[in-house]
């Protein structure tokens, strides 16, 4: 999957190259519109600059920029690949030319005016005194710029634009008459709505620019958008939902959206634009629901200024901390290439300052890439009512209040950040620089090339920066270097990453992620419950998988995991959290960077006022109050303060107090598999075996398996007798795979805590593993198997050698590992060398690696018990390397009756006359089959059906499974399909 | 434990103290030479084994090291070379390995610090003790029913102190003899997998150049890395590392040219290239025999007589799967020599092989096989470029084209 959407994404983003130019323009002269109109507002004049078509705009300055104006902005730049993160921070440094300066959106991004212009705007400009929306702008900034600023936000602060957000202005773009109730300064429930509005105008904005002018712009918005989300609701329940929810999981239904707007980048159709369109909107109305009702009441509420002044304070941390986050993660990007996901869990590794400062420039392309999965798209929807809340929340205040008192206090941090940051400005690269980046990176084909490209410039960025050269050269002359041989690069980045650090834990993850395909999926409760504020949490979580989602497509193999992991570590878990959050980034960056930041106690006194700070977020209160799920929070809470304690150094300490049940189960769940992953030895302190082997007392047989996330309760717990029973009732059973698995997944969840070893558990293996290979789970079966090994090795009595030729098979057919399969092959007793199935297998073996077609087939059709299901799926395979084979050796023609028999298409030999309904079927078959595979059939003169081979030759190829998916795997999709539906 | 015989306390006072000194000078002097003999734990010599009853007979060899400025610095290197020395006389490898291991942590250290590369001569001695008795204590941990995990232990190890070595500076020039023992390990666990990280950094570094190292840890590294190519089927690259290896060698390593020719063989016979059989008699390769006469003479019946006969070993040497894609060959063999045949019978009609002729060429090897089998061999044949022509379906036919049908491999391996 993430391969796929990659390939997409390329494809997408090299005709973004192409129409930078196109998009710029454009975008530049809404910028203009809007420059006029805010002139008369007092906040100063940035001149913009835009690299690639060199055209100067004049824009609005520091404070208030619509996001409109920031997004459109963001997007060329981004596109061109020359600014993202140097947008905020340019805002800062108006001097400093570097291509693109966008108004520093983090500060002045104030959606609700936005949408409340709208009405107004219908022509061109509109100025709004802005006052109350002021939390939007935060939290916009907050969510929003981590994509493109990094820490603008801070920047921005520091710069006292707080005072001066008064005139918003949203661009004109989507004149929408429905937003017009929303045109006054009220801040209260609308608010929500805004921004949904504004999103769906967005939406609208977009469809338009694309089909104006440049596709590829109209998409980086939207992955701008999304990113924009992300941070934010990652930060929330992020850590366990991003882990352990299985991507597949709730693509279906984001499915046809992403696709749709991807598409649309690559052919910019009217259709898609607005099918797009409609997914904003179709978005919106959700959100508004929830959102709307925590609102009213708090907003309405005189509530003192002291309080909101400290909510707002809190808020403003956590905002801080966010775009800390954002900044991070994307610090990590850089490095991608030698850093391996590791070092996210080992804070030490965390680079040095000096290594991010080149950063910038692939955080930027990585950027870039983010718009990769398609699945961005439901992070807008869901993001939306994140950011509504806190500004709710914070809109209770009283706007003057914080700018007098926030200032300083936001300098302070600022200049702590800034010292860190300082370097990484990117908005500091010479414009020649970025001019380089983008020929450099417009000239890549291909995805590979394009990532081989970033890390060379990454490395190139970086000695120029380490040398002192990287102002000095000039980049307009430096000769590109030659496109870079993808797989040396790959394998440079690859060597690169420390040897010691434990990759192999990483890799494994993503087949635990797969499981969470069996648990229900965040969408589902978003329908079930209105307005709930439970919902909204959910909501995060759904971000937060999304946000997850979208980046690991570009980390590819090197990185996937780091930026999740970032993500979770540093991202806010809950408003409730607030305070804890602005801790937490700061001690990430202390790890990071080896400064301290002075506003460690801030940050701590802040946790004071979580209290008080709790009482503004009904949702947390909300949540709290179930008793159930005080319970469990506080079972976690102690798992995670032991944990904390533990391992200070550890990297990252979960804390999902405020998020749904669902979520924080499943987020425990994940501590507990990863640190089983890290070594028995640490942590896992709540789960002690030997105490906790139960004998159990539950006498349901059935059961729904569910992943344990604390020490198993005997009363949920079958003792054997009943297992048995289960067994033989799953056996008896008449009910689809998919229920049977869940059972057996139970029964043998239950065998393990119970610590039953015997023939009963290898006999529920051995049915779980025929059962997942008649369906072709190979997933499933792969567990089963290895469990098998070790049961078998023990003495346990069972089918050994039949599951020993499935494994010989499975070998052979699906890994092609050349060791293993020596291995295997060498570790056969002689008894089961002569055991049939093994002999069978064995013959298959041979088949197999010496290509002979004939043999496989008769063996396929003499295949004992289940091999044939193994064999099975890799049937296709070995037809296709077939008929590639006999179209080349074989002149002029086949006839396609000696090709159906010869690849077991037909079952009876037509020599042998029994030539039956079947035998006709399966020729049929077989032309259908030659026929997909571009194979050329012409009939002879007895109106046989023949291969041309000779033709046939050239135009063979594999045709894309019907049933493929975007993530690459049906099966998921299906099953997560269905374990909705049917359970 | 009561005294060793013929060894008074004050003796073996005296002996711990010798070694003591002897240590601690060939550490002041960079004496690289003395510093190996004195921690070669395995080597067996007298004196070792002498130190090792004194340190039995005197137990408290710590004060001893704690006594003197010299060796008290050195002395977790020292109290756990003691301990391990003690117990290896014991024959408790287990115990013996866990506290060389702990010396030789200790060693390291001490190793850092020291700029310039004297004591690699030392560090190659503990690499190699390290890895020869972490084999034995996991034998003896096998033989107790224990899980044998101690190779695995030195195998960590070993990477940390590549780790101490990859770098810049003198004492990369050890990196390669750490990187062989590495091999050693990780191909006798199995876990071929880890060697890859290795040999990156070997190989992409750029700051060393590959000939500056030692001759005999260069040979050592081709040939397991020609062996990664076996596995990876990865044919030409495995016989330039080979033959790298065969070439450095030392000529009168009979023991080593052999085993290279182990790989080697295959290898060459999968690119078309055939040994001598002196060579297979003065290296005792007898088993590839059989396979060489098979290629030559096209005798499917001989290949695989002689793969069933030697299964085991091949599997277990890991080129069985290559032997068993000689077939191919054997195949050309065979429809070669019928071209032949038919050649010199009428050489207009030469170019012509019927299928049945084939067939029955089979049979008279005692292979069973049927027309349709026999075809899609011949097919393969064609499509791997080991047959020019075509196959006529209607008529059941080889057509062989006139120039050139069956190309030689020529070095090359065959087209998959």
């Amino acid at each position: 999957m993430q391969h796929r959407s990659h390939l997409v994404h390329r494809v997408w983003e090299q005709q973004m190259y192409h129409k930078i130019t196109m998009a710029m323009h454009h975008t530049l002269i809404l910028l203009i519109h809007m420059v006029m109109e805010i002139q008369d507002t007092r906040d100063t004049i940035i001149t913009i600059r835009s690299s690639s078509s060199s055209l100067t705009i004049l824009a609005i300055s520091s404070s208030l920029t619509t996001p409109a104006i920031s997004r459109n902005l963001t997007t060329p730049a981004i596109s061109s690949s020359l600014i993202t993160p140097a947008i905020s921070r340019s805002l800062i440094i108006p001097a400093i030319s570097s291509s693109l300066i966008i108004p520093a959106t983090s500060s002045s991004l104030i959606p609700a005016t936005s949408s409340s212009l709208i009405p107004a705007t219908s022509s061109s400009t509109l100025t709004l005194p802005i006052h109350n929306l002021w939390e939007h702008i935060k939290t916009q900034t907050a969510g929003g710029y981590p994509s493109s600023g990094y820490s603008n936000q801070t920047t921005t602060w520091s710069d006292g634009s707080y005072a001066n957000y008064t005139p918003h202005q949203y661009a004109n773009y989507t004149p929408d008459s429905s937003t017009s109730a929303y045109s006054s300064g009220t801040v209260t429930a609308p608010s929500s709505h805004y921004q949904q509005q504004q999103y769906k105008q967005w939406a609208d904005y977009y469809s338009q620019t694309e089909v104006s002018c440049a596709p590829g712009t109209e998409n980086m918005t939207v992955a701008s958008k999304s990113n924009v989300g992300c941070p934010i609701p990652g930060v929330s329940s992020g850590y366990s939902t991003s882990t352990s929810q299985a991507p597949p999981s709730y693509t279906p239904s984001w499915m046809p959206e992403s696709s749709s707007s991807e598409f649309s980048s690559v052919q910019p159709a009217a259709g898609i634009s607005s099918a797009s369109d409609a997914y904003w909107q179709h978005g919106a109305p959700s959100s508004q629901i929830h959102i709307t009702s925590p609102m009213q009441p708090q907003s309405q509420k005189p509530l003192d200024p002291k309080t909101s002044y400290d909510s707002f304070l809190d808020q403003q941390k956590a905002a801080y901390s966010q775009g800390h986050n954002l900044q991070y993660p994307a610090t990590h990007q850089v490095p991608q290439s030698y850093q391996s996901p590791a070092n996210h869990q080992v804070p030490q590794s965390y680079q040095s300052p000096a290594q991010t400062v080149p950063s910038s420039d692939t955080r930027r392309v990585s950027k870039l890439q983010i718009p990769t999965n398609p699945r961005i798209a439901s992070n807008l929807t869901f993001g939306l009512p994140k950011t509504d809340k806190d500004s709710s929340t914070t809109g209770a205040a009283v706007k003057p209040a914080y700018i007098s008192i926030s200032q300083p206090k936001a300098n302070e941090k600022v200049l702590s950040n800034d010292a860190a940051d300082s370097m990484l400005k990117p908005g500091t690269f010479p414009k020649s620089l970025c001019g380089y980046v983008e020929r450099a990176l417009g000239r890549c084909k291909g995805d590979m090339q394009m990532e081989a490209c970033q890390d060379l410039l990454k490395e190139m960025i970086t000695k120029a920066t380490a040398d002192g050269t990287l102002y000095t050269r000039n980049w307009d002359t430096e000769p590109l270097f030659s496109l870079p041989n993808v797989d040396a690069v790959n394998k440079d980045s690859l060597q690169s990453s420390t040897p010691g650090l434990s990759l192999p834990k990483y890799k494994r993850s993503p087949s635990r992620r797969s499981k969470s395909r069996w648990e229900p999926l965040p969408e589902e409760k978003f329908v079930d419950k209105s307005a709930s504020v439970v919902n909204d949490t959910m909501k995060y979580g759904g971000w937060i998988n999304a946000n997850d989602k979208d980046r690991k497509p570009f980390f590819g193999n090197n990185g996937n995991k780091e930026n999740n992991m970032s993500g979770m570590k540093f991202s806010p878990l809950d408003q409730k959290n607030a305070s804890k959050i602005a801790q937490r980034p700061v001690k990430k960056q202390r790890y990071a960077d080896g400064f301290n930041v002075a506003d460690n106690c801030d940050a701590s006194s802040d946790s004071d006022k979580e209290q008080s700070l709790t009482a503004y977020y009904p949702s947390a209160i909300t949540l709290a109050n179930t008793p159930e799920e005080k319970k469990r929070r506080e079972n976690r809470s102690k798992r995670f303060e032991k944990r904390q304690g533990r391992t200070e150094s550890n990297q990252f300490k979960p804390k999902n107090a405020g998020a749904g049940n669902l979520y924080s189960r499943r987020a425990s769940a994940l501590v507990l598999s990863k640190t089983f992953e890290e070594g028995a030895a640490r942590a896992v302190e709540d789960i002690d075996w030997d105490s906790l082997t139960v004998k159990g007392t539950c006498h349901e047989i059935e059961k729904r398996y569910l992943r344990l996330t604390s020490a198993p309760d005997p009363a949920s717990v079958r003792p054997e007798e009943v297992l048995e029973k289960a067994l033989d009732m799953v056996h008896n059973s008449q009910k689809n795979y998919l229920y049977k698995c869940d059972q057996l997944k139970s029964i043998r969840q239950d065998l393990t805590v119970q610590r039953i070893r015997n023939w009963l558990t290898v006999k529920v293996y051995e049915t779980h593993a025929r059962l997942a290979l008649e369906v072709g789970d190979l997933f499933e079966y792969n567990q089963c198997q290895s469990q098998l090994k070790t049961l078998y090795a023990e003495g346990i009595e069972g089918c050994h050698m039949e599951f020993s030729a499935y494994n010989l098979l499975c070998v052979i057919l699906h890994s092609n590992n050349y060791r293993d399969l020596l291995s295997s092959m060498s570790r056969l007793s002689d008894e089961a060398k002569k055991d049939e199935t093994v002999k069978h297998a064995l013959a298959v073996r041979a088949a197999v690696t010496s290509e002979n077609y004939v043999m496989f087939f008769r063996l396929y059709k003499t295949a004992p018990y289940l091999s044939t299901c193994l064999m099975d799926l890799y049937v296709e395979k070995m037809r296709y390397k077939a008929v590639s084979c006999m179209s080349r050796s074989y002149r002029p023609t086949i006839p396609v009756s000696y090709i159906a028999q010869v690849l077991g298409f037909i079952t009876a030999r037509p020599r042998n006359e029994g030539s039956d309904v079947k035998d006709s079927d399966g020729l049929g078959e077989c032309v259908d089959w030659l026929k997909a595979h571009g194979a050329c059939l012409i009939a002879d003169n007895n109106g046989e059906m023949q291969l041309d081979t000779k033709a046939s030759c050239a135009s063979l190829f594999v045709p894309e499974p019907e049933d493929a998916v975007a993530h690459g795997d049906a099966n998921l999709a299906v099953n997560d399909f269905l374990t909705r539906t049917s359970l | 434990m009561a005294a060793y015989p013929g060894m008074s306390m004050g003796e073996a006072h005296r002996r711990i103290t010798e070694y003591l000194n002897r240590f601690s000078d060939a550490v002041s002097k960079q004496d690289a030479a003395s510093l190996r003999f004195l921690l070669s734990l395995s080597s067996n010599s007298p004196f070792l084994l002498s130190l090792a009853d004194a340190l039995n007979t005197f137990h408290d060899s710590s004060r001893l090291i704690k006594h003197s400025d010299h060796y008290s610095q050195f002395s977790d290197i020292l109290f756990n070379f003691f301990r391990s020395l003690q117990t290896y006389r014991l024959a408790n490898l287990f115990d013996s390995y866990q506290a060389f291991e702990k010396s030789a942590n200790a060693f390291i250290q001490e190793f850092r610090n020291w700029e310039s590369a004297w004591a690699l001569e030392a560090l190659y001695a503990l690499a190699y003790e390290i890895r020869v008795l972490a084999e034995r204590a996991d034998r003896e941990l096998a033989s107790n029913g224990k899980s044998p995990e101690k190779l695995k232990a030195a195998g960590s190890f070993l990477m940390k102190v590549f780790g101490v070595l990859a770098g810049k500076g003198p004492k990369r020039v050890g990196a390669l003899y750490v990187t062989c023992q590495l091999f050693k390990v990780y191909f006798k666990l199995g876990t071929v997998h880890l060697c890859r990280s290795v040999i990156r950094s070997i190989e992409t570094a750029r700051i060393f150049d590959f000939e500056e190292f030692p001759k005999r840890d260069k040979v050592t590294y081709m040939y397991y890395t020609g062996r990664l190519e076996v596995f990876n089927e990865n044919f030409p690259a495995a016989d330039n590392k080979l033959s790298y290896a065969l070439t450095h060698c030392n000529p009168r390593r009979e023991a080593n040219i052999r085993m290279i020719l182990k790989y080697l063989i295959p290898v060459k016979l999968s690119i078309g290239i055939l040994p001598k059989d002196w060579l297979l008699e003065k290296y005792n390769l007898v088993e590839y025999r059989d396979v060489v006469q098979a290629l030559r003479r096209g005798d499917l019946r001989l290949l695989r007589h002689a793969l069933q006969e030697h299964e085991d070993r091949f599997l277990r040497s890991g080129v069985f799967l290559v032997l068993e894609k000689l077939e191919l060959q054997v195949y050309q063999r065979l429809v070669k020599k019928i071209y032949f045949i038919q050649k010199q019978k009428d050489p207009t009609k030469a170019h012509q092989v019927k299928l049945e002729v084939i067939v029955k060429a089979l049979k008279w090897l005692e292979m069973d096989m049927d027309v349709d089998e026999v075809e899609c061999i011949m097919s393969i044949l064609i499509y791997k470029n080991l047959v020019k022509g075509y196959f006529a379906h209607k008529s059941k036919v080889v057509v062989l084209s006139k120039q050139d049908p069956f190309p030689k491999l020529n070095g090359k391996p065959v087209n998959s």
